[in-house]
């Protein structure tokens, strides 16, 4: 095995000036990387830094939109994982492609089945995987089944799986966000254990300790771009978050006006907690106020925004609304307490597809609009749809226009103007700008801020941190499903965020 | 400007998809005025209103619960359960209010299993209605002990047979009927609560929705509307007989699907069933006037099907 980034010879994998856009969003921009054979290769960034998109790049599952991927020096054409494998290469990816109701020997042998005539021959492959499981040291019992065994086993099926095709580049996109810190403590000793027998491991993560306890190389990834390739001895927590982040805040965001001092709690939270979710979570939002919830996606901090919201029920804690008991045990309840929530995704969790901007527009305020009986008087309901889409500026659309007609942008306003047919005192956002063009999102700036001087608690989750600070009042940082700290004004800058949302990394 | 001019054209091409089960309708009826000569007599279009009576009254209610995202395969048992109930009630008090009434009830009471089997079990509503249709049938059975159930109050069939303006009472019942469904699903926050639960469960669950009454309340209204189907269908035969096939249902479902209401559920319409029965109707009464073989009546019939939901599910991909 060559020295840790110290070698010259030709990479394992290469790629040249690799660009990939997804609609209009561009993913990777002009990217060059090389991963020395033998060696664990770490590729870090923010959540759509790019990292992802490259690994699978690299491992057949995307194509280039330019550029080219190289091989031991030779050009490669990785259209599909299949290709890939031919060169070695398989992926262990974040989800698991793994059949739950047959057991670990035939997911590793599925599709290359020892047989002898028509029949499978099942001595043999399980004296393969026995010897596979002795050479790698890996522990898993064949006969078990995929479906019974804990995410950890399964990811060691998926890794002799991996062997068993003769893999020589195993990708492993973010190998330990589903584990629990000992279970990734033995993966990470397996990967190890990998690299030194001959494997190359191209190992995609956010988890800053983890990278820096097994990685031989880093490669920092920034908004599509690479920032750095280094050895991951010369790299330190320190400078990896600086990389990771280091960039100037450039959209414009409305000015904030700090509440009133006298400015009554809206929303109290104490001790709220969700099994398996988050835990010991305590806040407080005054009128006039916009707190983010910040941190890596899985820290907790759009379950707790569920929670709040009362589409996933809190096992523990309480709340308070405007001074009174709250516990919603249902987003019904939520609404009628005078909550809001714009959710995280637009289309699975928000839009009515096939219908006009009108009925999405009002449909958790029908009852406002309704006779004894439940007849719908069409003009009270035209007028307030039409009166929520101007407060929220709907551009280029009526009220009669089709949802998904719409702009990404103007579908997000139209769900936040269903919650201003009334006025909430709490309004929630998950990641209110998600696919938005840079237009709309100002508009949608101004329209938290407008909220907020009117009067309203507003908590935003976001994965953008540059809108958590150019927004927020408050930011409040979750890591691993607990609120690992709370910064604000000059001292919530992007390396604080960083640092506090990083801080849950498994030890 | 080029959105306008598309949207010009996308409206033309619309206006001739989302209404396509009008022009298909209207066309059978032209080609039948001009090939048949005995198809625009009154008698025969009396006829073909009166035959899709019980199938209009179940079907109305049923697509309510398709476009909530439902199947209710149970249709079949729950109209003979009311035929039976029916006839049996009718016998034993005299009183058709009370035996209507029973049709219904017991029909709803069936719906309301459903409902609540598909909204809280989580069952596929596929599968839950037709695992509960052959308990149904097993009631059915049980209820009429295993024979036919005669009415022996003649006048009874008044209720069904009896007419006004010429018109049979049952063809104004299932007249009322739609407009009620029609209604409902368009005009009431009921309405929107069905499409909004069909389209998108999880927005309408974050929306303030009660996914799981609404689910609940469009089978007990497919109930009840089945009941009442069953008990005028006692009414016009003067039986409540037991039997397990799954005949009535097929020819509602296909109305409702080939009107053009959406098995994935979210989209859809009343006045779409009130289409897609009539051009069932036309095209089968077109058959017997032309007196084609009824077997190559069932493969035109399957294929029409077919057609339908294939034009359906092409229209919807353009959209994408």
């Amino acid at each position: 095995m060559d020295e840790a980034g110290g070698s010259l010879s030709v990479p394992h994998i290469e790629v040249r000036g690799v660009s990939k856009r997804f609609g209009g969003a561009v993913a990777l921009q002009a990217v060059d990387t090389a991963v020395q054979a033998g060696t664990v290769h770490a590729l870090v960034g923010e959540n759509g830094a790019g990292k992802s998109t490259l690994g699978k790049i690299m491992a057949g599952a995307l194509t280039p939109d330019e550029g080219q991927v190289e091989v031991y020096g030779r050009p490669a054409e990785l259209r599909s994982p299949r290709q890939a494998l031919e060169m070695g290469i398989t992926m262990v990816a974040q989800e698991l492609s793994l059949v739950p109701h047959r057991s670990a020997r035939d997911n590793v042998f599925l599709g290359m089945e020892s047989v002898r005539g028509p029949l499978v021959d099942e001595a043999r492959d399980r004296a393969r995987v026995a010897r596979l499981v002795e050479e790698y040291g890996i522990e898993v019992d064949p006969d078990q089944l995929v479906g019974r065994m804990s995410v950890a086993d399964q990811q060691k099926v998926e890794i002799l799986r991996s062997l068993a095709r003769d893999a020589q580049l195993i990708v492993m996109d973010e190998p330990t966000a589903r584990l629990s810190s000992a279970e990734a403590r033995g993966l990470r000793g397996m990967v190890r254990q990998l690299a030194d027998g001959g494997v190359t491991v191209v190992y995609v993560s956010h988890f800053l300790e983890e990278v820096l306890a097994i990685a031989d190389r880093v490669t920092i990834m920034r908004d599509g771009e690479v920032v750095r390739t280094s050895p991951a001895a010369d790299e330190t927590r320190s400078s990896l978050i600086e990389g990771i982040v280091g960039r100037k805040l450039e959209a414009v965001f409305p000015t904030r006006r700090p509440p009133p001092s006298e400015a009554r709690p809206v929303l109290e939270v104490r001790g709220l907690g969700r099994e398996g979710a988050f835990s010991e979570v305590d806040f407080t939002i005054r009128e006039g106020e916009i707190v983010t919830l910040a941190g890596l996606v899985g820290s907790g901090r759009s379950e707790t925004a569920r929670a709040i919201f009362g589409a996933d029920r809190a096992t523990a804690g309480r709340m308070t609304l405007d001074g009174a008991p709250y516990a919603p045990r249902s987003p019904r309840d939520a609404i009628r307490a005078g909550v809001a929530m714009v959710p995280e995704s637009r289309s699975a969790q928000g839009l009515l597809g096939r219908m006009t901007v009108r009925a999405n527009t009002t449909l958790a305020h029908l009852s406002l609009f309704a006779l004894p009986g439940g007849f719908l008087r069409s003009r009270p309901e035209t007028e307030a749809a039409q009166e929520a889409t101007s407060t929220v500026r709907l551009t280029g659309a009526t009220i009669d226009s089709v949802i998904t007609e719409l702009s990404g942008g103007n579908q997000q306003k139209t769900l936040f103007g269903r919650w201003l047919v009334s006025r909430p005192r709490l309004f929630i956002a998950d990641e209110p700008t998600r696919g938005v063009d840079v237009g709309a999102k100002r508009g949608i700036y101004d329209l938290l801020a407008g909220l907020a001087a009117a009067g309203m608690a507003v908590l935003i989750v976001s994965s953008e941190l540059e809108e958590v600070l150019g927004l927020s009042h408050r930011v409040l940082v979750m890591s691993d499903g607990r609120l690992a700290g709370e910064v604000a004004g000059a001292d919530a800058t992007e390396t604080s965020v960083m640092e506090l949302a990083f801080g849950g990394a498994p030890a | 400007m080029t959105l306008k001019t598309r949207s010009r054209r996308a409206r033309g091409w619309s206006l001739l998809t989302d209404y396509g089960i009008i022009w298909a309708t209207l066309l059978v009826f032209l080609l039948l005025f001009l090939t048949a000569d005995n198809f625009l007599t009154p008698a025969n279009l009396r006829n073909i209103l009166d035959q899709q009576a019980f199938f209009l009254i179940a079907g109305s209610a049923v697509t309510l619960t398709l476009i909530g995202g439902n199947f209710d395969i149970s249709l079949s048992a729950c109209f003979i359960n009311a035929t039976i109930a029916t006839a049996l009630t009718m016998n034993a008090t005299g009183s058709w209010q009370l035996a209507l009434l029973a049709g219904i009830a017991i029909s709803s009471l069936f719906g309301a299993v459903n409902g609540a089997i598909v909204a809280w079990a989580r069952i596929n509503s596929f599968i839950a209605t037709l695992a509960t249709s052959f308990v149904f049938y097993g009631v059915a059975f049980l209820m009429s002990n295993r024979s036919i159930v005669r009415v022996t109050e003649i006048d009874f069939s008044n209720i069904a047979r009896g007419r006004i303006w010429g018109i049979t009472k049952a063809t104004w019942i299932a007249a009322a009927v739609v407009a009620v469904f029609w209604i409902l699903l368009s005009r009431t926050r009921f309405g929107r609560h069905v499409y909004a639960t069909g389209g998108n469960p999880e927005a309408a669950h974050l929306a303030g929705i009660r996914v799981k009454i609404v689910t609940l309340l469009t089978f007990v209204l497919t109930g009840a509307a089945t009941g009442l189907a069953g008990a005028l269908s006692a009414s016009r035969t003067l039986v409540g007989q037991p039997h397990d096939d799954f005949t009535f249902v097929f020819s509602v479902l296909t109305a409702v699907i080939v009107g053009g209401t959406s098995i994935a559920g979210g989209e859809g319409a009343v006045w779409r069933t009130l289409f897609g029965a009539f051009f069932i109707a036309l095209v089968i009464n077109g058959f017997n006037l032309l007196q084609i073989d009824p077997i190559i009546q069932r493969l035109i019939q399957g294929g029409v099907i077919v057609l339908a939901v294939a034009a359906d599910n092409w229209t919807r991909s353009r959209r994408m």
